[in-house]
């Protein structure tokens, strides 16, 4: 009987994880199924999940070596669709500063996207120790990841059988956008977001998807350019 | 094989990236970073979804543009009161197949 709010990162992990996962049902089926049909083994295509954790770029890496691209071509492409993840770390490094490095390197290996976002949603809207932050991180980041190896194995099995009635190309955007609503607080945040949401739709034709992080760092610097006029 | 090699690369590649700042000896990022970093989040997730909204079927068209910014207004709208991802998401993809639904017996 007290007042204190109870802290229980374990189980708030896995439930935030849960919710994702349901979110990424759509994406991480057709995902699975676009892998299967296309002309590379099925198995391989679907370690691309452990392997690389992040599902656009494994589309376009698994899309190119179908197409017969060399893997010079398809390795340089995937990495710079994953050069977002660069900001991902340096983001969360003050938050993980207590961790061992052992820890801190195995924390790594699932920063995806959700997972990046579910973390940084949690640390900046409450103080926690770092043991509390650890906990949170770890019981949320194993939970996704083993959805999505589900999600994307689902698919691989299941991709001829689903059905082709319902569109499902919006489910993704839609979980970004739910996943971005959480780190709207205050004005510079707005901001930073509006821009790069508008400089990512007129820098969609580039390349490599380079429009996306063209956009993120334009969005970045509107962001901290806002907060300097508030202060 | 080579296929399978290749995604090796790409995953060591992109593990690379993730540590970067979180594997030194000190996890910290670079002091030029420091003042752009709390806008990660909403820049990056921003960049990541406004494309897709806009033009969830790769076109951007009053037919397709529109009915998917209605979805994303009605999730908003779903999330903002309930604060439930999940129920926000179904209700803004229930939202966008009745707007698609309704607009194949116009045209």
């Amino acid at each position: 009987m007290t007042d204190l709010p109870r802290v229980r990162p374990v189980s708030d992990g896995v439930r935030d994880a849960l919710t994702v996962v349901i979110a990424y049902i759509p994406f991480g089926l057709a995902l699975g199924a676009t892998l299967a049909s296309l002309n590379v083994d099925p198995f391989i295509a679907w370690t691309s999940s452990p392997l690389i954790v992040a599902g656009a770029s494994q589309l376009v890496s698994v899309q190119l070596l179908s197409e017969g691209a060399a893997p010079v071509i398809v390795v340089l492409t995937a990495l710079v669709v994953n050069s977002r993840h660069l900001l991902y770390s340096a983001s969360l490094a003050p938050y993980w500063r207590d961790w061992g490095r052992g820890t801190r390197a195995a924390g790594a290996y699932f920063l995806a996207d959700p997972m990046y976002a579910l973390a940084i949603a949690r640390y900046e809207g409450r103080a926690e120790d770092s043991t509390a932050r650890l906990r949170y991180y770890f019981a949320m980041s194993l939970t996704a990841w083993a959805g999505w190896m589900i999600l994307t194995g689902a698919g691989v099995l299941l991709g001829a059988v689903l059905p082709e009635s319902l569109p499902l190309e919006l489910a993704a955007p839609l979980t970004f956008l739910l996943l971005l609503l959480p780190t709207l607080k205050g004005r510079p945040a707005y901001v930073s977001a509006a821009t790069a949401g508008i400089v990512a739709i007129i820098a969609a034709p580039l390349p490599l998807g380079l429009g996306l992080i063209a956009a993120a760092i334009v969005g970045m610097i509107a962001g901290a350019l806002t907060e300097r006029m508030q202060s | 094989m080579n296929e399978f090699l290749t995604l090796v690369v790409i995953g060591v590649g992109t593990y690379a990236m993730r540590a970067a700042f979180l594997v030194g000896r000190e996890a910290k990022p670079p002091k030029v970073l420091e003042r752009y970093l709390p806008h990660v989040a909403p820049a990056v997730l921003a960049a990541i979804a406004a494309p897709a909204l806009v033009a969830p079927r790769g076109e951007i068209s009053l037919t397709e543009t529109l009915p998917a910014l209605i979805a994303a207004a009605a999730t908003w709208l779903v999330w903002g009161r309930t604060h439930q991802m999940a129920v926000a998401l179904i209700a803004g993809l229930g939202l966008w197949w009745l707007l698609l639904f309704g607009l194949s017996f116009v045209s």
